[in-house]
């Protein structure tokens, strides 16, 4: 699965490289138009492609799978005869999933760092607020995305593992996962139902990009650490609640 | 059984519950403050004229119920330069406001992964859009303070302010209601109302600052409408000076840079009527204040304006031409191609088409 997130921004970057035709402003996503000036924009761009979808996908598949894919191997009674007890089981799992978004998101970034290196020139940013930095304070400005794209992930990957306790079939559990993660989003783009927006797990995806403004708009951060920690609190409870009075069958 | 059930469940209702009183309770307590000393509206006015901030950085949110069919913010045709107008009556916008002295200002308004800024520094002055990769350059005499209004694409509260206040005043009943608090500063809210009954706008407040005297909110509210049909006002503000580094503006490199030359430089059109009836000569006002009805002679735009298919969809065929109505505002477009728009009943434009 990393290998394919990987796919993601080296398959935009030969594209662009490939067509040598500058994608006019404003058109495609965000930042594309910037690719062929910069090539360290590749992993920002990459990541805004993967955000609504793939990222979700694949935390979906890992979170989804951490207990019912151990019932439905049959693994899941062995696991819970060493006395370590459910409680640590649910957390190892959790920081599992937690583990994989870091890795997923880092995945997209470096991929996109080494083929934007590779194919185009390498030059000092362009802030969106119009600044200038150099090549080693965008790679920080990376890292600070990856980190806020993982805080991002943490809901989706404890609602995930809630949905995990409550079936045997990993199919399942993966399935209501992605299926709820396009849901919160479609959700969040109703105009009719904006009161609800900020509510949503998915509402700051997309607001990485304050990362990549001068002065750094940290709220957006502080906001989306605080929701993702409420989702958090939430479906870790709810899955404690399940899973620890749940018959062990398999 | 029945106790570890409900044993095990316990976290997950603590959880629930605690989310949910955090949610509630958090703007609750942010609105609690000890009492203001009592102001009379005119001692309101006062202090909101006599404020003299010279630096500040704050964030200021705007948020727009005009009961207006939204726009989706993605998807095909968002990108017209009629869309985009609507987009910024109907959506919600959220800017960094930067003021130093008299000759250093700065706004980025934040879009989603895109900005669009305009700075100051000095004689300077700076337009800059991320999304089409564009700087514009003026400059500007000393004499003028801040940045030029024409300019920025989003009014701050306390321009707003000013801009109601000297046109309403006359022409309204002025309180002070109860104490607000807004972004952390307890203000005076001081709430104008209309003399006239038939205007769609039903009463304008606007909330001082009671350490500093300014407008840190201004709420428009439409007859019959609980939330606020326009509302502009800090989310949060510091009157510390900000860096200097924050008013430092050099283009980059890949971007297109026009020199805008003060003679030709084309005032944009202002979104509040009022204003533009002082700017063109072919307009002509009706009435004063709160009821004034602004009549437009034929111009230009109205081919550009009537061709395009979200006027189709917008606007609901009158007698005497068809109508945009907002809750705040209506728009009369007549059959010969005059605009007539005012915050009035839609037989009143009527009337006052008939009449010229």
């Amino acid at each position: 699965m990393l290998a394919a997130l990987a796919a993601v921004p080296i398959l935009i970057a030969v594209a662009v490289r490939v067509t040598e035709r500058n994608p006019g402003n404003g058109r495609g996503p965000a930042f594309l138009d910037q690719i062929t000036h910069n090539g360290l924009f590749v992993a920002v761009v990459g990541l805004t492609v993967c955000i609504p979808l793939f990222l979700p996908l694949t935390v979906g598949v890992v979170a989804g799978d951490t207990i019912a894919g151990e019932a439905s191997a049959g693994t899941l009674r062995y696991l819970l005869i060493a006395p370590s007890g459910r409680i640590r089981l649910l957390a190892v799992k959790y920081v599992g999933a937690a583990a994989f978004s870091l890795a997923a998101t880092l995945t997209v970034v470096v991929a996109g760092a080494i083929i934007g290196v590779a194919l185009f020139p390498v030059e000092p940013v362009v802030l969106l607020s119009g600044n200038t930095i150099g090549v080693g304070d965008s790679l920080v400005r990376s890292l600070l995305i990856a980190a806020y794209i993982t805080v991002s992930l943490l809901g989706l990957s404890a609602i995930g593992l809630f949905l995990s306790t409550l079936t045997d079939v990993p199919v399942g559990a993966m399935a209501a996962t992605i299926v709820l993660s396009v849901v919160s989003q479609v959700l969040d783009n109703l105009p009719q139902l904006d009161w609800l927006h900020p509510y949503l797990f998915s509402h700051y995806w997309l607001s990485f990009a304050d990362l990549l403004r001068d002065p750094i708009a940290w709220t957006s951060f502080g906001d989306n650490a605080v929701l993702q920690g409420a989702y958090f609190v939430i479906f870790a409870a709810l899955a404690y609640g399940r899973f620890s009075g749940k018959d062990i069958l398999s | 059984m029945m106790t570890s059930s409900l044993l095990r469940w316990t976290p997950a209702f603590i959880a629930v519950g605690a989310v949910a009183a955090a949610a509630i309770g958090v703007p609750l307590a942010a609105s609690a403050s000890s009492p203001l000393p009592h102001k009379t509206p005119s001692q309101v006015i006062e202090l909101m004229a006599s404020s003299h901030v010279s630096s500040l950085s704050g964030t200021i949110e705007q948020t727009s119920d005009l009961g207006l069919p939204s726009l989706p913010k993605v998807g095909a045709g968002s990108d017209s330069s009629a869309s985009s107008t609507l987009e910024l009556l109907t959506g919600s916008h959220t800017a960094n406001i930067y003021l130093s002295g008299t000759s250093d200002a700065r706004i980025q308004v934040l879009d989603q992964l895109a900005e669009r800024d305009v700075i100051r520094h000095g004689s300077d002055v700076w337009i800059y859009d991320s999304k089409n990769h564009t700087a514009q350059h003026a400059t500007i005499t000393a004499k003028q303070h801040g940045l030029p209004a024409k300019k920025v694409p989003m009014a701050t509260p306390s321009e707003l302010a000013t801009k109601l206040l000297g046109q309403l005043k006359s022409t309204s009943t002025i309180t002070v209601g109860a104490d607000v608090a807004v972004a952390g500063h307890s203000a005076y809210d001081l709430i104008l109302r209309p003399k006239a009954t038939d205007t769609l706008l039903g009463s304008v407040s606007i909330a001082v600052d009671s350490t500093t005297g300014l407008p840190l909110r201004v709420e428009l509210n439409a007859r019959g409408q609980s939330a606020p049909a326009v509302s502009v006002g800090f989310s949060s503000v510091t009157f510390a000076k900000p860096a200097a580094s924050i008013f430092a503006f050099t283009p980059p490199s890949n971007t297109k840079v026009t020199q805008l030359d003060k003679q030709h430089a084309k005032p944009k059109a202002d979104a509040m009527p009022k204003t533009q009836a002082k700017a063109k000569p072919a307009t002509t006002v009706t009435g004063k204040g709160w009821d004034a009805v602004v009549s437009i002679s034929k111009t230009s735009a109205d081919s550009e304006l009537t061709g395009s298919p979200l006027f189709a969809q917008l606007t609901t065929p009158v007698t005497g031409g068809r109508v945009f109505h907002t809750s705040l505002l209506n728009v009369l477009i007549t059959t010969d191609g005059r605009i007539i728009a005012g915050s009035v009943s839609i037989a009143r434009l009527q009337a006052v088409a008939a009449a010229s």
